[in-house]
């Protein structure tokens, strides 16, 4: 607050001419701790991280020239490395695909619910948000167990008269998908609900008026409409599974095993820091990407509805 | 609004939002049954009705103070964040500031970026650094992954903010800065407050950055519960699991309280 104090006094002594240098300056002051904080804590160990991904490491571990490309080479290209960026890309993927299909209904009790619907679908969705990730996937460890004592195995024997195999989800593929549905749900569902809400709902009347059946004004109206959330929330979802540890890790064994996981075995037990750095060079570029190509999307949908809006 | 979900749509709208309201309240509900087991293992479905498992995890050394450890951490990196965050936000929302859109991206990239790999990075640079303080690593960290929450609740708080009744006080005299303090504050502290309460879960919840950065001394809670996890099969795990939900819970009504839950969300 000192420096805001400081900065006010000097604005309201200034002569008018002087004040847009003041102001700028005074700008650049307070947003500087922050800016600092980010570029020593932020760039500066990012950029050493993922450099590290084009140098060698010596027997005697330091890292140097000659710059190469062959951590990135066997990454993307060697059967065991690939099979485990694959596996990434697809449980992102089918995390994301899930998600979508779930979000909408929630999201949409959420903007038109009932009121007492609408709080209590925000708070059950909310509520998990705000749970620590390892409780989440000890949960699902629980729900999930192969065995007899996993809650959805005991539940299918204690309904059904005769034995039922038994499922066994647990410590595949399927099961990150279904954890990670679980972890990021609410994180899409509240940009959807967002959009959601922005809709008029005389846009939805006069397509019924029009004779547009429910579900034909829900693909022809809501769900154009609803699209920028639709895609930050998807966005989000997918950029965060990719870039996961914890539930692969908890859920997933030997047969859901992720970039995550890879990147904490080259550090902590192979000790191979450019190895390290190109996995890591792969899930910042995962990120990015998604990012970009969301923000595209939504430039293009919101630029389209302005056009239509203007005919 | 409630007309606009009617009819049989309706009704398989809200059935499939239950439906799914169901599974994702399962995992959670699951661990809390199991928390008052009097089996000796974690193992389903529960039998009758015990706190001992609570009273063993409140009483367990270990977990009290890695529980010490996540609150101080956490409002230490949720009061830094804010210091750093508040004049930012500010200084983008009201100061002519040449290229803010990029500033504004580059103030909210923690949140693009993979916490895995900036823990990761993080933990590079303090050994390079010769930074050897858990404590303070931890803090740091923290900071990193609160900073950009915080900036854009206090931008959205600060868009809100009725320009004209600061203008009229200017007017009337009040010096810029008294007129922030007497007029803006009062309008966005609310919103500030609820973003510093998500802040401070999302540092007191954290793993992929704990993971890293902790040690023997400083352990999160959630690094001792993951570590736990290998070592207990008890269901004291599932009492302490329990606890964090509650946490959790009583965070969730706190935001309802103070702006109200949707708003928090900013939906």
């Amino acid at each position: 607050m000192s420096i805001a104090s400081a900065s006010a006094q000097i604005v309201s002594a200034a002569p008018a001419d002087r004040r847009g240098i003041f102001r700028l300056s005074i700008g650049t002051l307070l947003l500087l701790p922050a800016l600092a904080f980010l570029f020593f804590f932020l760039l500066v160990p990012s950029f050493t991280l993922l450099g590290s991904s084009v140098l060698t490491q010596s027997p005697s571990g330091d890292i140097g020239l000659p710059a190469t490309l062959a951590h990135y080479d066997r990454l993307l290209f060697s059967p065991a490395y690939q099979r485990v960026v694959l596996r990434t890309l697809s449980i992102s993927l089918w995390t994301s695909a899930i998600s979508i299909i779930l979000a909408y209904p929630l999201a949409m009790v959420i903007a038109y619910g009932r009121p007492a619907l609408s709080r209590l679908t925000m708070i059950v969705v909310v509520a998990p948000l705000v749970v620590s990730v390892i409780v989440r996937c000890y949960g699902w460890q629980l729900l999930l167990g192969n065995s007899k004592s996993g809650v959805v195995n005991w539940l299918l024997a204690s309904l059904s008269s005769s034995s039922p195999g038994l499922i066994k989800v647990m410590y595949t593929e399927w099961a990150v998908i279904i954890a990670s549905v679980h972890v990021f749900l609410p994180l899409i569902v509240l940009p959807i609900a967002t959009s959601l809400a922005r809709i008029s709902s005389f846009l939805i009347e006069a397509a019924r008026m029009l004779g547009a059946p429910p579900w034909r004004a829900f693909l022809r109206v809501t769900l154009p409409l609803s699209a920028p959330g639709l895609t930050a929330g998807v966005t989000i979802v997918f950029a965060l599974t990719a870039a996961s540890f914890v539930t692969p890790q908890m859920v997933g064994g030997t047969k859901g095993s992720m970039l995550g996981i890879l990147l904490e075995q080259q550090a902590m037990t192979v000790f191979d820091w450019p190895m390290t750095g190109a996995i890591a060079s792969v899930m910042v570029a995962i990120a990015l990407c998604s990012n970009a190509v969301s923000t595209w999307i939504i430039d293009f949908f919101t630029r389209r509805g302005r056009s239509q809006g203007d005919h | 609004m409630s007309g606009r979900l009617s009819g049989g749509g309706g009704f398989i709208t809200y059935s499939a939002a239950m439906l799914i309201l169901v599974v994702v309240a399962a995992p959670l509900v699951v661990v809390v049954a199991l928390s008052f087991s009097e089996l000796t293992f974690a193992t389903f479905p529960p039998k009758g009705f015990t706190l001992v498992w609570y009273e063993k995890v409140l009483q367990d050394v270990d977990f009290r103070r890695s529980f010490v450890v996540s609150v101080c951490i956490a409002l230490g990196a949720t009061s830094a964040a804010l210091m750093l965050g508040l004049p930012a936000a500010y200084a983008l929302d009201r100061w002519d500031v040449p290229g803010s859109a990029t500033v504004r991206t580059f103030l909210l990239s923690p949140m693009i970026l993979p916490i895995l790999i900036t823990g990761l990075a993080l933990l590079k640079f303090f050994s390079q650094a010769k930074m050897r303080d858990a404590g303070i690593n931890l803090l740091v960290g923290h900071v990193l992954i609160t900073l950009p929450y915080l900036v854009r609740t206090i931008t959205v708080s600060l868009e809100l903010v009725d320009r004209t009744l600061e203008e009229a006080a200017m007017t009337l005299g009040a010096s810029p800065f008294r007129a922030f303090l007497k007029v803006t504050t009062p309008q966005i502290v609310p919103g500030i407050a609820a973003g510093c309460l998500f802040a401070f879960m999302i540092s007191f919840d954290d793993y992929p950055i704990s993971m890293w950065l902790g040690d023997a001394e400083y352990t999160p809670l959630p690094v001792y519960l993951h570590d736990s996890l290998n070592r207990i099969f008890d269901p004291s795990i599932a009492a302490m699991s329990s606890l964090m939900i509650l946490t959790g819970v009583l965070a969730v009504v706190g935001l309802e309280k103070i702006v109200g839950l949707r708003r928090a969300m900013g939906v």
